[in-house]
């Protein structure tokens, strides 16, 4: 063990023993016992001092004073297209049907297409919004009234083009699965406020699950409370979150109850610290069992709301979590991530720029800016950043298939961010003339994740995980905050 | 006050740690005191990786040519100069890099040099030498408690009691097969008072073939083990008589040497036998990616990055993978040495090898072909159709696994620029890293010559690291913490004579696992009572020195093993493919695809955790809630996390509520009439132990408020209740 590793558990062993000596005034084991307790504070045995809670989730202090204390990371999965959303490109449009220019594809690789694909002008009209003037396509008109709200990234790279690995990188800093995930990592550093919802949300709709699946809400090789929940539909979200068929609620409590005597007992017996957590665990258990069917319950929204950001009561859909992303963050949940396919319009009967692009465009449109005004309305949009975008953008050359499409291209993309302590009605980062590579003021993901983590008053330097003999962190060895953003 | 009380605590927190560490402040040890230092803020620029300035530190002669360090001559030495500077901009580590040194590592550094600054060897470089067996005056049954107690003796230390009959029973149980001991196998034992009766326990465990299927669930962990090819598309794959080779392996204690052979280089050996072909399984299990628009030689480039790491993790205990794309930043292992590793794997081919197996499929296909040679003979091409057609349908229910088979000609390997597969640089070929020793220039060297090498009895890590991962599995921890890094950054042994003298006993004893388990779990110090204690809660809060046994929780496998054991309902069949007990649909709701899962009735319902299939994108959500392995990448050692999900697992979940109805409807059957008896032996199915008296107090309230509400379900809701317990998902 480093010295440094090792001085981050003494001061947590400080901290627990100002907090803890109530609960183990009773056992006759004493200070040593939070001493080992608090040996076990890299896998998130820290009780935080003002509640005491004792549970693995209980909030921990961030690096430094925080803007943000919640994120909302919509994820729009297969990788919208940059061109046709939001960096309309003049020169595409004259271009349009020629070959690129070789020095725009040397050396470069693409999934499907060959570099001597044809330029493809975007069929979307486009207008200038709010005061700063951003450029949203039609297809996107609740956005666009809430453009002075939001920070635009036009100038994002990546560095992996399939799938599958570009997701994973976005969400942990690899492309290579086995890597913990940016909700998993906040949460590791930063506990939930939430005591009876796990602290790491994730949320799914349209057509199919994101490719990549469980691995980006891994938490990888942190421990498993920071993994995150997927969230199911209906009115029990968690598996195995309803009690056996048959048992009611004041059985359930007995059982509980019941069970966390007798583990009290042999807590006293043989003293082992992980007792008491199983004990916490339980009391938590019972409390989501309460906490998780409330949250999904849409039915004491007004109806203003629900027509606000579109729900139809009953009806799963991207506009329902929104609303439930707003309802999990009000109730102290750390980080909501929700995935939306599909976004990956190649071209070909399902997947095309003329009918799927405008489809996806008005599931999401309102329910996107209604989340930000409903945040803002509650005085949350402050405290809660909202990340949107995907793992990659699309190119600027058209793909041969049916119908119009584009191919995967990580040189360029847009993706956008509300609240949470960034510049608002604020544009960062230019393209070329054609949409192909970064100009100016390139956010490279590594430095995107940095700064996410800035926001949250983590430094991403500092927050790591010793593993097979390094310090790993979610933006491995790069990634600088764009302090050019920062309100 | 808080400040103060801050103070003290944190004195003597770091006292204690320097204490267990044996740290005698008078004289400063490079291995334990110095090189941890250097290694965390130095050798990351002055390293065997990068050295800015020209100046390294890993070597003392390069340091004190560059004048960094004059041995004896702190005020001369530039290193002390630059580490003390007052001026930010002289001043190292530089900020950004975070590693600012404390005043007492300034201290150590200066001491050192003051002494001469001598350097010495990574002490998992040199081959382990058998150590003499220190003498203590605490009661041993063999060597590992002669090492454990000596140093408990001179620390001032005292051993813990044994554990109860009934508790050790429970444990030994668990550690080697994996499921709990029968009502009358616990009679048994507590009758026998025979001075060997735990010795025949022991042996009767080893002998049971249960002992193969847990011991070769820990290794499927290394191996990456799971039925499908990960990545987005997932598709299933076939491989389980991989999975069923391991376990088999396990129960005829198939030496380790030959072990190794056979999963590296199986296809190698002369005349490979079909089973060692299966063997080679180990290295097919990495993901395989079956996206479209994907470059197949970009994911073949990182099956085999894989291949190579693994090994360097499972073998040699090395974090080998730093270096795929830049010389290794703490270890002295340059790029080159890591694309020579590589080149063992460059040059498979990976083909799906047709088990046979069941005798009447064979008789079937054998029939067939007869009839097809009939019907060619009097050239009915018709009938031939459709007998082809038969005989593909019924090949297509054999078995396939998947092997590796290596190429007629070796692809060319070389070192791929920042491990970029589009960016080859010089050619190398197949060779060990130099800093473990020479490699044979005669010949072109294969995967056999590897595994030969990896087993050679001057080979230092291979044993030492096996033995290291055993100890693991018996106390939860390695006698070397990083199980996985035994090179400058991995933390030093504990007790390194005992891990030294177990290295050399495995080896020397024909690498047999068997041998070795029945040592550890023979040891006084492994049948210690694991109860905390008020003094070592002071002295050693990790327990690292081993004055007591630690309480594990259960992996998910064994905790479902268990239950299926208290229940009654486990059916112990051993080996075949993946099963599906049940599990809610919504597992899948959140991949790409949606798997099938034809849930198994019938007695595949009740088959241990480790048969269960699985998907690697998304397994069972008993698995993932009880952190096993993801299956990504090769995992030497699994978390032990405890967590509302769990709660609710146990609680709630089908599986367990229908378990803990067949544990109830088994105590009315088997147990006494009166509900005390009842209620006891419900308590020695799951824990083996009698309740206290307190224990069976507050069972017993509960019970009787369910016989009011229901009494039909009442004993239901009682071994719901044991199953849920703290004790019963751990070994203690």
């Amino acid at each position: 063990m480093t010295l440094r590793h090792s001085w981050h558990q003494w001061e947590q062993a400080v901290c627990l023993w100002q907090t803890r000596r109530h609960f183990f005034r009773d056992c006759a084991i004493g200070i040593g016992q939070m001493a080992l307790a608090t040996l076990l504070a890299r896998d998130g045995y820290a009780v935080e001092k003002t509640t005491g809670r004792r549970d693995p989730l209980a909030p921990k202090p961030p690096h430094f004073p925080p803007r943000a204390k919640a994120v909302i990371f919509l994820f729009m999965a297969g990788g919208p297209s940059h061109l046709d959303l939001f960096d309309p490109k003049p020169q595409l449009q004259r271009l349009h049907g020629q070959t690129v220019p070789p020095s725009f594809t040397q050396g470069k690789r693409f999934a499907f297409i060959k570099p001597d694909a044809k330029l493809l002008g975007s069929a979307q009209t486009f207008r200038k919004c709010g005061q700063v003037g951003m450029d949203i396509c039609d297809l996107l008109p609740h956005l666009q009234t809430v453009a002075d709200e939001i920070c635009w990234l036009r100038g994002m790279k990546t560095d992996v083009f399939n799938h599958g690995p570009a997701k994973c990188f976005v969400n942990t800093g690899s492309p290579q699965f086995g890597r913990p995930s940016m909700g998993a990592w906040v949460t590791y550093g930063l506990g939930s406020e939430c005591d009876s919802l796990p602290g790491f949300v994730v949320l799914q709709s349209g057509p199919r699950g994101p490719r990549g699946g469980a691995a980006l809400w891994s938490c990888g090789f942190l421990p498993s409370i920071y993994q995150g929940v997927p969230f199911l539909k209906g009115a029990n979200p968690i598996l195995d979150l309803r009690s056996p068929p048959g048992v009611t609620d004041a059985q359930q409590r007995a059982f509980i109850e019941t069970v966390n005597d007798l583990n009290r007992l042999h807590f006293q017996a043989v003293g082992d610290p992980e007792i008491a957590t199983r004990i916490a665990a339980y009391e938590t258990a019972f409390r989501m069992q309460t906490a998780a069917p409330e949250v999904m319950d849409l039915s004491r929204e007004s109806k203003r709301v629900l027509d606000m950001y579109g729900v139809v009561p009953g009806q799963p859909s991207y506009a329902a979590n929104c609303l439930l992303a707003r309802r999990l963050v009000e109730r102290g949940v750390r980080f909501v991530q929700l995935y939306h396919t599909n976004w990956d319009h190649h071209g070909g009967p399902t997947e095309n720029l003329e009918v799927h692009l405008p489809q996806v465009c008005r599931e999401i449109d309102r329910p996107t800016a209604a989340l930000i005004r409903d945040l803002k309305q509650r005085g949350l949009l402050d405290t809660t950043l909202v990340i949107w975008g995907g793992e990659f953008g699309r190119t600027p050359m058209g793909e041969v298939r049916e119908s119009t499409g584009r191919d995967h291209h990580i040189d360029a993309y847009t993706m956008w961010l509300a609240g949470g302590g960034v510049k608002r009605g604020f544009i960062y980062g230019t393209t070329d003339e054609i949409g192909y590579n970064v100009v100016e003021n390139p956010v490279h993901v590594h430095d995107l994740q940095a700064t996410i983590l800035h926001l949250l008053g983590l430094d991403h330097t500092r927050l790591t995980f010793r593993f097979q003999g390094r310090d790993f962190r979610l933006t491995d060895v790069h990634g600088h905050v764009v302090h050019d953003i920062l309100a | 006050m808080q400040r103060y009380l801050q103070v003290v605590i944190v004195g003597l927190m770091v006292w204690v740690d320097g204490w267990v560490q044996g740290v005698a402040a008078a004289e400063v040890d490079y291995l334990r005191d110095v090189r941890p230092i250097l290694s965390n803020a130095c050798f990351k620029c002055h390293g065997p990786g990068t050295q800015k300035g020209k100046l390294r530190l890993d070597e003392r002669e390069a340091a004190v040519r560059r004048g960094a360090i004059v041995p004896g001559q702190p005020a001369e030495s530039e290193l002390l100069r630059r580490i003390t500077a007052s001026d930010e901009a002289e001043r190292m580590p530089p900020p950004e890099s975070g590693d600012r040194l404390s005043p007492q590592q300034v201290d150590t550094l200066r001491r050192w040099i003051a002494a001469g600054a001598p350097y010495a060897p990574h002490w998992a470089f040199s081959p382990p030498r058998r150590p003499a067996v220190p003498q203590t005056r605490f009661a041993t049954v063999n060597p590992i408690d002669n090492f454990i107690r000596y140093r408990l003796e001179q620390e001032g230390l005292t051993p813990s009691p044994p554990a109860d009959k009934a508790t050790l029973l429970r444990r030994v149980y668990l550690d080697l097969t994996g499921l709990l001991p029968t009502p009358a196998e616990v009679d048994a034992f507590l009758r026998d008072e025979s001075p060997d009766a735990y010795e025949k326990v022991v042996d009767r465990l080893l002998a049971s073939p249960h002992y193969g299927e847990r011991q070769a669930r820990h290794w499927l962990d290394l191996a990456r083990y799971a039925d499908s090819n990960g990545y987005t598309i997932d598709g299933p794959r076939s491989i389980w008589p991989y999975r069923d080779w391991v376990i088999a392996a396990f129960n005829a204690d198939m030496p380790f040497d030959q072990f190794t052979r056979e999963q590296l280089a199986g296809d190698l050996l002369p005349q490979a036998t079909q089973a060692q072909k299966i063997a080679t399984g180990f290295h097919r299990n990495t993901p395989f990616n079956e996206e479209g628009g994907t470059d197949p030689e970009q994911f073949r480039v990182e099956r085999t990055v894989d291949r190579t790491n693994t090994t360097g993790t499972v073998w040699l205990g090395l974090t080998i993978a730093c270096a795929q794309c830049h010389d290794h930043k703490y270890d002295p292992i340059t790029q080159v040495d890591y694309y020579r590793l590589y080149a063992f794997f460059n040059s498979c081919d990976e083909p799906t090898l047709v088990v046979g197996g069941d005798p009447r499929l064979e008789r079937t296909i054998a029939h067939l072909q007869a009839m097809n040679a009939d019907l060619q003979r009097v050239g009915d091409v018709e009938g031939m159709k459709i007998v082809q057609a038969q005989i593909k349908k019924v090949q297509g229910k054999l078995p396939t696994t998947l092997v590796m088979r290596e190429r007629p000609t070796p692809r060319s390997t070389h070192v791929l620029i920042r491990g970029d597969f589009l960016r080859p640089g010089s050619r190398v070929t197949p060779g060990f890293p130099a800093i473990l020793g020479p490699t044979p220039a005669d010949r072109p060297l294969n995967r056999l010559d590897l595994a030969h090498w990896l087993t050679a009895p001057d080979n230092p890590l291979t044993a030492r690291v096996t033995v290291n991962r055993e100890w693991q599995k018996f106390f939860g921890r390695g006698l070397v913490e990083t199980e996985n890094d035994f090179g400058y950054q991995g933390s030093l042994p504990t007790h390194p004579e005992l891990l030294d003298w177990l290295a050399v006993e495995f080896r020397d004893n024909g690498w047999s696992f068997k041998k070795l388990h029945k040592l550890i779990v023979l040891s006084a110090t492994y049948r210690q009572a694991s109860t905390q204690r008020t003094d070592l809660a002071v002295r050693d809060p990790r327990n690292l020195l081993l004055a007591r046994q630690n309480r594990l929780r259960l992996e998910a496998e064994i905790i479902r093993d268990a239950a299926l054991c208290a229940s009654g309902m486990l059916n112990p069949q051993i080996g075949g493919p993946g099963v599906y007990p049940p599990q809610p649909r919504e597992v899948f709701a959140f991949t790409q695809s949606n798997h099938p899962w034809p849930e198994s009735k019938g007695p595949d319902r009740y088959r241990r955790g480790m048969y269960t299939f699985i998907w690697r994108q998304s397994q069972h959500h008993l698995l993932t809630t009880f952190d096993a392995p993801d299956a990504q990448t090769t995992c030497t050692r699994r978390n032990r996390s405890n967590t509302p999900l769990q709660a609710l697992h146990l609680a709630n979940d089908p599986v367990f509520v229908e378990l803990a109805q067949h544990l109830g409807q088994r105590i009315l059957r088997e147990g006494p009439a009166d509900d005390t008896g009842r209620l006891r032996y419900a308590f020695r199915l799951c824990l083996v132990r009698e309740p206290t008296p307190a224990e069976l107090q507050r069972l017993q309230t509960y019970l009787q408020r369910c016989q009011q509400e229901d009494p039909k379900t009442a004993w239901s809701a009682v071994a719901r209740v044991l199953l849920n317990l703290d004790e019963f998902i751990t070994r203690e």
